[in-house]
């Protein structure tokens, strides 16, 4: 019992802080590590975050050469660990969508960030 | 107590919605995205050739937001990576904000009035010291049709020269030349409307993943939802274009013109062509006569699959593949770009598609079209079809031709006699003229050849030693280097005007914020100019971007590209209209040549008879099927420059990076140049990735990064042209297709070294 209440302890304290880490205020100054800026976001990521290029690459942005930097800033002026709508609007404006509607609140409650597949799920 | 996996999932699923809460917005989505008390306003994107509408959001006199036009038919809201930053272009520290003279080496601000009649004082003393051939205009494809239209008078009309040429010699000459010579009249017969009707597309010479973004995803959305629908690439270097292909052909760069003669060979051979179409519609013709059908069988007849191996490059199966795709496929879409046009026979590579598409009547149907791309926003618009060549005048007229002269003449309001009835100087013999000292006086506008031209660093002299006007939303650039005066000009969503792209459509852009600094239109600089040059009388009456535009509609008015239907009225109304379009209540031209094209529907029924199309460019309606012999590049590879240099777009950058340049999303995606190596060569030659080379040509070598790669061809390297740091132009070739005078960039020799 004294495990399972540690646990869930520490579920809603992880919630808490990953939502205290991300407030609105905090996006822009949340930095980029300090990297080799002469490589591109994709040559660097290939080798730290195969994975998440290898999900780029496979969807829709990837098929384009959509780059990171476009939901993601360029690192250094601008950075967006976690982006929001607007940057995903100015492209997809046809997306008529009223939130009211729905308990989404972000794009990215319903397109995982990078496969984009709809309710995060291969469809 | 314990934990379900449900309760978990439910803990953690209020974590993540937490964690973006405060981030993005809130209910409402639709009216919050954008913060509140933005107004939006319809444009055009100011990069390629597209022509996509993009809606700018302006708060308190300030570009805060862009976004795609949704209603838009050209690209239904989205953006490539470029538009999706125009906003941050427009606040670049490196615009141009004052007019300055160059004193003793060093640019000074100055009020607009001493730049001017600095300038206005320079260009007069040198009209009458040496004549109004010592003067010249270089204009661009960016340039409002508007702009170019004044430009065009002042220098065509007013001063009395026709050295007035643009950057479009550059990319889209010899599309002209192919359109003229093949269907007598320029520009596309179709539209973006057919890529989905399409089955069958023919890329060639075209990275259009990169280069036409939004319209690969066009392309790439229509191949999805139709899996059989196919398509060919032709192309000597692997691109992103390829993740679309069914079947790619690399042929050695400059040598792909007797694939497209065998295709021919085989698509009448085995049965594909047209008869009924061929017979009705189609001449035939080498350089120097007309040839019968059969005559013309006899030519294609010694380009068997083996022999456009042997000169090509491709294996013999896959050109007999690609042409019966072609053939087999209902309706077929041909696109070309740079890759065809760059060439020394640009103009017959051009006649070879549009062949294809005669031969098998793949043309003037939905769904089939032999359709140029193009690189700029209004090289159709203000300079096709503008005038803004040293042969053409507004409306797709000559200057050789009296009559032409007279009517625009009278429009004008100047004595015809002003215009000369010689062509001008085209660009590289305009650039020749300069280091030679013939032309002493030049206005560059909204270009930067100074890193644009082939074998830049050759045209560098004339630069230096002549009187330079550069007119710029930009500084410093490689030309403003060599400028006297540099002059601000206003930049996209500070001026209003129209941009004509590739798909004959004509779009409004409204005029959004103020000029930033003291920055002014284009063509109002240049009406002020041709005031005090003495023009007053020509010129005063401009007061508005309509009067331009009202006055260059009238001169279009009964010509094949009729846009007196499209005044600025019903242009602010609309996401553009499709020439021609002779009156106001005329919805625009789907389909040049055939039914629903206001001139082909008043032609008289006898000329029309059993035909569906009637090319009224040409004295009988007929296209011509052009037997043009195969030429290889200017510049062939040989034991000393053994690999074939070419040049062209990566996605993220444009032109020169004047405005890419100054978007730090855009440079980090790709921060320096690269020279493409295959791996076998790269093996060979002991090169590896990342290793820094040098790239040789017998006009200049450039220290550059090397990126191994199998993108080209074992025997090809490759190298994006747009930074000024490493300057591709300091190697490519300035030898030019002798009719459309644009230059070979496409292929050179070359070699490579460690360096």
């Amino acid at each position: 019992m004294k495990k399972i209440m540690v646990i869930l302890t520490m579920l809603v304290a992880a919630g808490l802080l990953i939502n205290f880490s991300a407030p609105k205020n905090q996006q822009k100054t949340v930095k980029h590590p300090a990297v080799d800026f002469s490589q591109s976001c994709v040559e660097c990521h290939t080798e730290v975050t195969p994975d998440i290029v290898k999900e780029w690459k496979g969807s829709k942005h990837g098929e384009m050469n959509f780059g990171c930097y476009m939901c993601h800033g360029d690192g250094q002026v601008e950075f967006y660990p976690k982006p929001g709508t607007q940057r995903c609007i100015s492209c997809h404006p046809e997306y008529a969508f009223d939130a009211s509607k729905t308990k989404a609140s972000n794009c990215f409650d319903c397109h995982q960030g990078h496969t984009l597949k709809f309710h995060k799920i291969d469809r | 107590m314990s934990i379900s996996r449900r309760e978990f999932l439910k803990v953690s699923a209020a974590a993540t919605a937490a964690s973006t809460i405060g981030v993005n917005f809130l209910p409402g989505m639709q009216s919050k995205v954008f913060a509140d008390g933005i107004n939006w306003h319809k444009s055009v994107c100011r990069f390629c050739g597209v022509g996509c509408g993009v809606m700018i959001g302006e708060k308190n006199g300030k570009v805060v937001a862009v976004k795609g036009d949704a209603k838009n038919t050209i690209n239904k809201g989205h953006l490539c990576v470029k538009g999706f930053y125009l906003n941050k272009i427009v606040y670049a520290k490196s615009r141009l904000l004052h007019p300055m003279i160059k004193k003793n080496g060093k640019f000074e601000r100055v009020s607009w009035d001493e730049a001017l009649d600095f300038v206005a004082n320079k260009f007069n003393a040198i009209r009458k010291q040496y004549g109004p051939d010592a003067l010249a205009f270089y204009g661009s494809g960016q340039a409002e049709t508007e702009e170019t239209y004044i430009a065009n008078k002042l220098f065509k009309g007013a001063i009395g020269t026709n050295n007035m040429e643009g950057n479009p010699r550059l990319c889209m000459a010899s599309a002209v030349g192919g359109y003229l010579t093949s269907f007598g009249k320029d520009e596309p017969a179709g539209t973006y409307a057919d890529i989905e009707k399409a089955e069958l597309f023919l890329l060639i010479g075209s990275n259009t993943a990169e280069a036409h973004p939004i319209l690969f995803e066009r392309i790439m959305r229509h191949k999805a939802k139709n899996p059989s629908v196919k398509i060919i690439i032709i192309d000597p270097r692997k691109t992103p274009t390829d993740q679309v292909a069914d079947l790619h052909l690399f042929p050695k760069p400059g040598w792909d013109l007797a694939i497209l003669h065998a295709m021919a060979r085989i698509l009448i051979k085995e049965g594909y062509a047209d008869e009924e179409f061929i017979k009705k519609h189609v001449n035939f013709r080498d350089n120097k006569k007309k040839l019968t059908y059969e005559e013309y069988k006899q030519f294609v007849e010694q380009y068997t699959p083996e022999k456009a191996a042997q000169i090509s490059g491709v294996e013999a199966d896959k050109i007999v593949k690609a042409a019966r795709m072609f053939g087999q496929a209902k309706t077929a879409m041909s696109m070309w770009t740079m890759g065809l046009n760059q060439r020394t026979r640009g103009v017959w590579a051009n006649n070879l598609v549009t062949n294809l598409h005669l031969l098998t009547g793949k043309i003037g149907v939905p769904g089939s079209d032999s359709f140029s791309l193009t690189g700029q926003p209004n090289a159709c618009g203000g300079v096709r079809e503008g005038g803004g060549l040293c042969h053409l005048l507004p409306a797709h007229r000559l200057v050789k031709n009296p009559k032409h002269r007279a009517e625009v003449a009278k429009v004008w309001g100047v004595p015809v006699k002003n215009i000369q009835p010689k062509p001008g100087k085209h660009t590289i013999a305009m650039f020749e003229a300069l280091n030679k000292g013939e032309i002493k006086g030049i206005y560059i506008m909204c270009t930067n050849p100074a890193q644009s031209l082939p074998n830049a660093s050759k045209y560098w002299k004339g630069l230096k030693e002549q009187f330079v006007v550069v007119a710029e939303s930009f500084f410093p650039t490689a030309t403003t280097e060599y400028a006297d005066v540099v002059l601000p000009a206003a930049f996209w969503s500070e001026k209003e005007g129209v941009y004509g792209c590739t798909e004959r459509r004509s779009q409004y852009m409204e005029q959004v914020i103020k000029p930033q600094g003291e920055a002014r239109w284009d063509a109002f600089i240049l009406r002020d100019l041709a005031i005090k040059m003495g023009f007053k009388k020509y010129f005063e009456k401009y007061k508005t971007a309509e009067d331009i535009w009202s006055e260059y509609i009238s001169l279009t008015k009964g010509t094949d590209m009729d846009l007196s239907g499209a005044p600025y009225s019903r242009l602010k109304k609309l996401r553009g209209i499709t020439w021609p379009v002779p009156s106001v209540d005329h919805p625009g031209t789907y389909k040049r040549y055939t039914k629903g094209d206001p001139i082909f529907d008043a032609l008289p029924a006898e000329k029309k008879k059993g035909r569906r199309m009637y090319f009224y460019g040409k004295p009988d309606g007929k296209a011509i099927v052009w037997a043009r012999p195969p030429k290889g590049p200017e510049e062939p590879t040989d034991a000393e420059y053994p690999l074939a240099l070419s040049t062209g777009r990566v996605l993220e950058h444009w032109h020169t990076m004047t405005m890419t340049g100054t978007v730090p999303e855009l440079v980090r995606a790709v921060p320096v140049a690269y020279v493409e190596i295959n791996p076998q060569d790269a093996k060979k030659m002991g090169i590896e990735n990342k290793d820094q080379v040098i790239v040789e040509t017998r006009r200049g070598k450039l220290k550059i990064e090397a990126r191994v790669i199998d993108r080209p061809e074992p025997g090809t390297i490759f190298i994006p042209w747009h930074w000024e740091k490493w300057m591709a132009n300091i190697l490519t070739i300035d030898a030019f297709d002798p009719g459309s005078k644009e230059p070979e960039y496409k292929v050179c020799a070359a070699r490579i070294r460690k360096a």
